[in-house]
């Protein structure tokens, strides 16, 4: 089960990783589903959005997310360490996709209402 | 070469703490990749690229993935070594002037002016360093009277070593220059001649003279002997002090004090970085020449400006730390 300790902590937004914000969404959408290690999530990622992230920067993001509290190391005893998302990062992806939901919502609206829905 | 063998070569872009925490598990990946793709110029780049930002960020100039007081720490080392690199070459381009002023005032508004601007950050960098040093030295005298010295005694002791090879070698061959600490006019120009003389002597590594060996060789041995070792011993003072920020731990309220010390250093930097180009774009060489700017000082500019850059990513890296430790 994901921790529930960092549930106190302040909450940190995607928005703030700044050009990292993309990656950190994917992995974090990634491990909305459970636990995955980096080959898993680099296969789940670029399965359902044909986005292949890169080692470098699937760690760089991995490091960055574990820093804020959003996802933790699970225990393993195999060299691939599995991830999962903490109770932080549920709420933080959360908020994320809610608001681009809206922005994506928004965005259909208005071309439906100029362009047509075809 | 095996995918396994790619991979460790690949992994030595990053550093020790990182490859110690991530290493297995980034290999493991990188294996798997390097099996599915065996030729890719852009996880290379990728792998490169994340490396270096690895190395910046234990060096508390980026991200976030450190312990915070661990990064604090980090920024902080890093600040006093872009801190010291800057003052390193802003004092020997100020000492020049100073040593100048000994003969002649300045017959140009922008280098007079420059002077002064130059002379008050010079003295506001020596009050920050005391203010900085004092909480260190407190806290590592503290730990090492209560028998806690693990650790703590060979960085002491190479600060001690080190201030004081600068002081004795600084006063030596401060003294030795007849236009300042020995000359009878000195104390005439804006600052004391022994001040500008002692950085002037302090600072005679940052020359020109070592893109010169013939005029060099003509230099005395002692001399040429100080050239040297006063780098090292500058290098020695700070890893020194270095050492002991990250071994001497500092309190969250210590580590937040000496980041907003850093803050200031970093608008103090500003201010002498702003003289020192009003002196060398609107300065007039002067009488006699004294206050000529040349091709050494334009370089000193650039490495001011990039030591004062990173200085302010330090700072800022280490509020950040500070404040995440609270």
């Amino acid at each position: 089960m994901p921790s529930r300790e960092s549930a106190r902590e302040p909450e940190p937004a995607l928005a703030g990783f700044g050009r990292y914000a993309g990656p950190a969404t994917l992995i974090l959408a990634s491990l909305a589903d459970g636990a995955k290690h980096g080959y898993a999530l680099t296969k789940d990622i670029e399965s359902f959005s044909g986005v292949r992230l890169a080692p470098g920067t699937l760690y760089e993001a991995l490091a960055r997310l574990q820093g804020q509290g959003l996802i933790e190391p699970v225990e393993s005893h195999d060299r691939r360490r599995p991830y999962q998302l903490t109770a932080v990062g549920a709420r933080a992806l959360r908020a994320h996709l809610d608001a681009q939901r809206k922005v994506a919502d928004l965005g259909l609206r208005r071309l439906a209402s100029s362009w047509g829905t075809a | 070469m095996t995918p396994a063998q790619r991979a460790a070569r690949l992994l030595r872009w990053y550093p020790k703490a990182w490859r110690s925490r991530y290493g297995e598990e980034f290999a493991e990946l990188l294996i798997a990749e390097i099996s599915e793709r065996p030729r890719s110029p852009i996880r290379t780049a990728d792998v490169a690229r994340g490396g270096i930002v690895a190395r910046l960020a234990g060096a508390g100039l980026c991200g976030c993935a450190l312990e915070p007081s661990a990064q604090a720490r980090a920024s902080l080392v890093s600040l006093g070594w872009c801190v010291a690199i800057f003052t390193g070459f802003g004092a020997a381009m100020w000492s020049q002037l100073t040593i100048g002023w000994q003969w002649s005032a300045p017959d140009n508004e922008a280098t007079a002016v420059a002077m002064v601007v130059m002379s008050a950050a010079m003295l506001a960098f020596g009050v920050l360093a005391a203010a900085a040093a004092a909480p260190v030295l407190w806290s590592a005298g503290s730990r090492i009277a209560r028998g806690r010295a693990r650790g703590l005694l060979g960085p002491t002791a190479l600060v001690v070593a080190c201030a004081l090879v600068m002081f004795a070698g600084g006063t030596h061959f401060g003294n030795g220059w007849p236009g300042t600490g020995g000359h009878p006019w000195a104390g005439q120009g804006l600052v004391p001649g022994g001040v500008a003389a002692f950085s002037w002597a302090s600072t005679l590594w940052v020359s020109s003279y070592w893109a010169h060996p013939g005029a060099l060789a003509s230099f005395p041995a002692a001399e040429l002997a100080w050239m040297a070792s006063s780098p090292l011993a500058v290098a020695g003072l700070v890893g020194g002090t270095a050492a002991l920020v990250r071994r001497a731990e500092l309190s969250p309220r210590v580590l937040g004090f000496e980041a907003r010390l850093g803050t200031a250093a970093c608008a103090v930097m500003a201010v002498f970085l702003g003289g020192c180009c009003a002196w060398i774009v609107d300065g007039g060489p002067g009488p006699r020449n004294l206050f000529h700017a040349g091709a050494i000082d334009a370089a000193g500019v650039v490495v001011l400006a990039i030591a004062f850059l990173a200085a302010r990513q330090a700072a800022r890296m280490a509020r950040a730390g500070t404040a995440r430790a609270r």
